[in-house]
């Protein structure tokens, strides 16, 4: 059966599994990355340990690359982009730029799978001082100290004594207009929370949260657990505001359950910051003309029972581009983008054939 | 093709806070209310009072990087109430500015108080009266043909929930509709709600321009306004340059270009203690609290030669909760002025004629040394002007006396 290979833009957790399940049903695919590594942000973000399982991030997402980096099928390039789409699938015509320069192929149907950006803090409705304080950190700097180890004070370079994390920073505040839920923070800083109470027993460690959004088994499997075997203390009420004192960072906030304000004096700051579209989620869908939803990200069209079509015919999309999405969400909307798409092909060069 | 993992910053420790960059982009606000008060324009709502070409307005990014259009030229002096009592020398510098950059003014003289800070303690007013208090005054400046400019953060912080409401409320807007057709004035907005420390925050290098005095000697600490910043925060203006943009521009950026040294503080954002009621309702609160909370804290940190605000009540609470703190022997004693007092302080204005300091609570001659003002002079010169206005020789002191 002949056809046009299926293009998957963006190796991430989404693109890969794409990737291999397009392969593992027998379609040419072509794999487009715009960085020079594959792995998406686990790896461009230097994760530790993913939830739920608390597996080594680098060995889980290399496990990924294997699958696809032998098959005849298919065949990658980093440091590529697409900068045009012309015609409709299965006949589209799409410009590669790369380190070779321009180049036009015909692909008979598309993923997108270009993923999200961490919230960038400095655009923070609250007076958090990420751009001003050594000790106010991120959940993805904490993610590079986990990953080599190393967690410290970043100012002195000593262990901490106290963390604390800060909740839904870029997410649920009308005021920036990033209106959603991240989905995965509040089992990330869970995540990160334990990780750093192994690595470094003596520290106290606290969560800030409006409420903390542990959906399906994550509420036991990191939650209870981040609670019950870590000792981790959660409490209810937002931060507003970080500053300095001496050395130290002090953060001012209110405890909602008791009904006090607080204001604590701590070692490091973790900002749970949250998920927006990727630049080239937005660009893509510019590219292809696929409309983007309220938030942002690229909307798809089929509601719950359809969660990867998009408006424009034969063009689907998977993982965190259209919404955010951890990484079992990504790799089941790969799954079954690759579904939609070999179908989408495979009806098309079965009309072609009985045509001819 | 390198499709090999990398393993990114081996030591992982992030980089240190000076050498993050802060660079603003992502998803901006969609909903702006300069857009919603257009709309309400074209549908004969309401007048969009626009700043005009002559005005020379300039643009400057607000916190999420909305740029703001402020004028220069013929603006409207919106006055504060009774704060405007306790520091007169806020407004007259602010008129000595803008005489001395070459700049025309209206001194509106039947200007009525925004009402808000009542408001805020619950004693007075309704949203239609609080509403129709602002479009009088708008329509006000609109007819004399000046854009309204306003310096208490009170009333600019209050005219903006104002706005708020208004473009969301029809039956409000109908309620207000019919006070402004028994006064015989248009419903007018203006396109942007602007702070007079924004006009100085524009006019900063050509006040530096202008400047006589040396203030490389002096230490500042900035105590941002609450109704400034904090208060519809989308509206206040951040600067790249300043605090990587984290922090509010105002106030700050005069004195950087000044050249004073600016320092920092851990209580900066914190409230002045004026609170919205507190003040009022609960004064011994606010007295405390000005003077723990940030001037003690100031002291202790920072000890500054003088604090810079933006806001009437902020200045009068900080300046004038003092002298209680001193006679308990506590650690106080930091002069307070506005912005624009200091911005004609550097460029010569009169300690007394025009800045009136002889108003605020704090002894702020050892600033005026240290600034290089001979105020013993100037004060023998207030002296004799306010002997021939007592003899009744002049009436008043005019700008040909200053
Ligand atoms: C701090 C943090 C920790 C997390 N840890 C976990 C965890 O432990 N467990 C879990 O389940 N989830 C976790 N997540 C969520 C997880 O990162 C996402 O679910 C997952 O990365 C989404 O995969 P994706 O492939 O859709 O997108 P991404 O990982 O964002 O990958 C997108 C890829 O597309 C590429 N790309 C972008 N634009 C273009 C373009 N124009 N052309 C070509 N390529 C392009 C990017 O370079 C990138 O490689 C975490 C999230 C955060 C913020
Ligand atoms: S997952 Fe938790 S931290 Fe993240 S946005 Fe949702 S509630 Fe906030």
């Amino acid at each position: 059966m002949e056809h046009n290979p299926i293009l998957v833009i963006g190796a991430g957790p989404a693109g890969l599994e794409a990737a291999r399940g397009a392969a593992d049903l027998g379609y040419k695919t072509l794999l487009v990355e715009k960085a020079p590594v594959l792995g998406g942000n686990p790896i461009l973000a230097d994760y530790a340990a993913i939830t739920p399982d608390m597996e080594n991030a680098e060995r889980a997402m290399k496990r990924m690359i294997d699958a696809i980096i032998e098959d005849p099928l298919v065949e990658v390039r980093s440091e590529t982009t697409v900068t045009a789409a012309a015609g409709d699938a299965p006949e589209i015509t799409v410009t590669l730029a790369g380190p070779k320069g321009e180049e036009q192929i015909t692909v008979g149907s598309v993923i997108v799978c270009t993923g999200f950006q961490h919230f960038d803090p400095g655009r923070e409705t609250q007076m958090y001082g990420y751009y001003e304080y050594d000790d106010v950190i991120t959940l993805v700097d904490c993610e590079r100290m986990l990953k080599a180890e190393n967690f410290v004070q970043p100012s002195t370079g000593d262990k901490p004594k106290r963390v604390c994390f800060i909740q839904c920073v870029g997410s649920r505040d009308r005021q920036i207009g990033n209106f959603w839920c991240s989905k995965v923070c509040c089992g990330i800083a869970c995540k990160e929370a334990i990780e750093i109470r192994e690595m470094v027993p003596d520290c106290q460690v606290f969560v800030f949260y409006i409420d903390m959004r542990m959906y399906g088994f994550w509420e036991d499997e990191i939650y209870w657990k981040a609670q019950e075997d870590h000792k981790v203390n959660f409490i209810r009420g937002i931060v507003t505001e970080i500053t300095k004192r001496g050395d130290q960072v002090v953060i001012k906030g209110e405890d909602t359950t008791m009904g006090r304000p607080v204001e604590v004096p701590m070692d490091v700051v973790i900002l749970s910051v949250g998920m927006e579209p990727s630049e080239g989620t937005t660009e893509t869908a510019e590219i292809f003309q696929m409309p983007l939803e309220s938030h942002g990200f690229i909307e798809t069209v089929g509601g719950a029972l359809n969660t990867v079509t998009t408006a424009r015919p034969g063009c689907f999309a998977a993982g965190a581009s259209t919404g955010p999405a951890d990484l079992e969400d990504s790799i089941s909307m790969a799954g079954a983008a690759v579904m939609k798409a070999a179908g989408f092909l495979r009806k098309h060069t079965l009309a072609a054939s009985k045509s001819v | 093709m390198p499709l090999t993992i990398l393993n990114n910053q081996l030591g992982g420790v992030p980089p240190k806070a000076k050498d993050r960059v802060f660079d603003r982009k992502g998803k901006k606000p969609e909903h702006y209310y300069r857009d919603q008060l257009f709309e309400l324009e074209e549908k004969g709502e309401l007048v969009v009072h626009r700043i005009a070409e002559e005005q020379d307005a300039v643009e400057i990014e607000t916190k999420y990087g909305r740029k703001k259009k402020v004028p220069r030229d013929m603006t409207w002096h919106h006055k504060s109430c009774g704060q405007c009592g306790h520091i007169p020398g806020y407004s007259t510098s602010i008129f000595w500015l803008l005489r001395e950059l070459g700049y025309t003014y209206e001194d509106p003289r039947d200007q009525t108080s925004c009402t808000a800070w009542n408001y805020y303690a619950s004693s007075t007013s309704n949203p239609a009266a609080q509403a129709a208090v602002a479009l009088r005054n708008f329509a006000q400046a609109y007819e004399d043909g000046y854009y309204p400019i306003i310096h208490c953060g009170t009333s600019y912080g209050h005219y903006k929930e104002v706005r708020e409401e208004l473009i969301h409320h029809p039956k409000l807007r109908d309620q207000t509709k019919r006070v402004m057709d028994k006064l015989g004035k248009p419903m007018v907005f203006p396109e942007e709600i602007v702070h007079y420390s924004e006009w100085v925050h524009v006019m900063r290098d050509a006040i530096a321009e202008h400047q006589t005095l040396d203030f490389s000697d002096i230490t500042v600490t900035v105590h941002p306004a609450c109704h400034y910043h904090k208060l519809v925060v989308e509206d206040a203006v951040y600067d790249k340059e300043l605090y990587d943009g984290q922090r509010t521009a105002v106030v700050s950026s005069l004195v950087k270009a000044l050249g004073a040294n600016l320092a920092d503080y851990s209580t900066w954002h914190d409230c002045c203690g004026f609170g919205f009621r507190h003040i009022l309702v609960s004064r011994d609160f606010s007295r405390s609290f000005a003077t723990i909370r940030k001037i003690e804290r100031m002291k202790e940190e920072a000890n500054p030669d003088v604090t810079l605000t933006h806001d009437t009540g902020c200045v009068t609470t900080l300046d004038k909760s003092q002298f209680a703190a001193k006679a308990h022997g506590r650690n106080v004693g930091i002069p307070v002025m506005s912005d624009a007092q200091f911005a004609a302080l550097a460029m010569g204005a009169h300690p007394y004629k025009i800045c009136q300091l002889h108003w605020h609570g704090v002894d702020n001659r050892p600033l005026m040394e240290k600034m290089g003002i001979d105020h013993e002079a100037a004060w023998t010169e207030f002296e004799e002007i306010a002997a021939k206005v007592k003899s009744g020789e002049i009436e008043y002191m005019s700008w040909e006396d200053c």
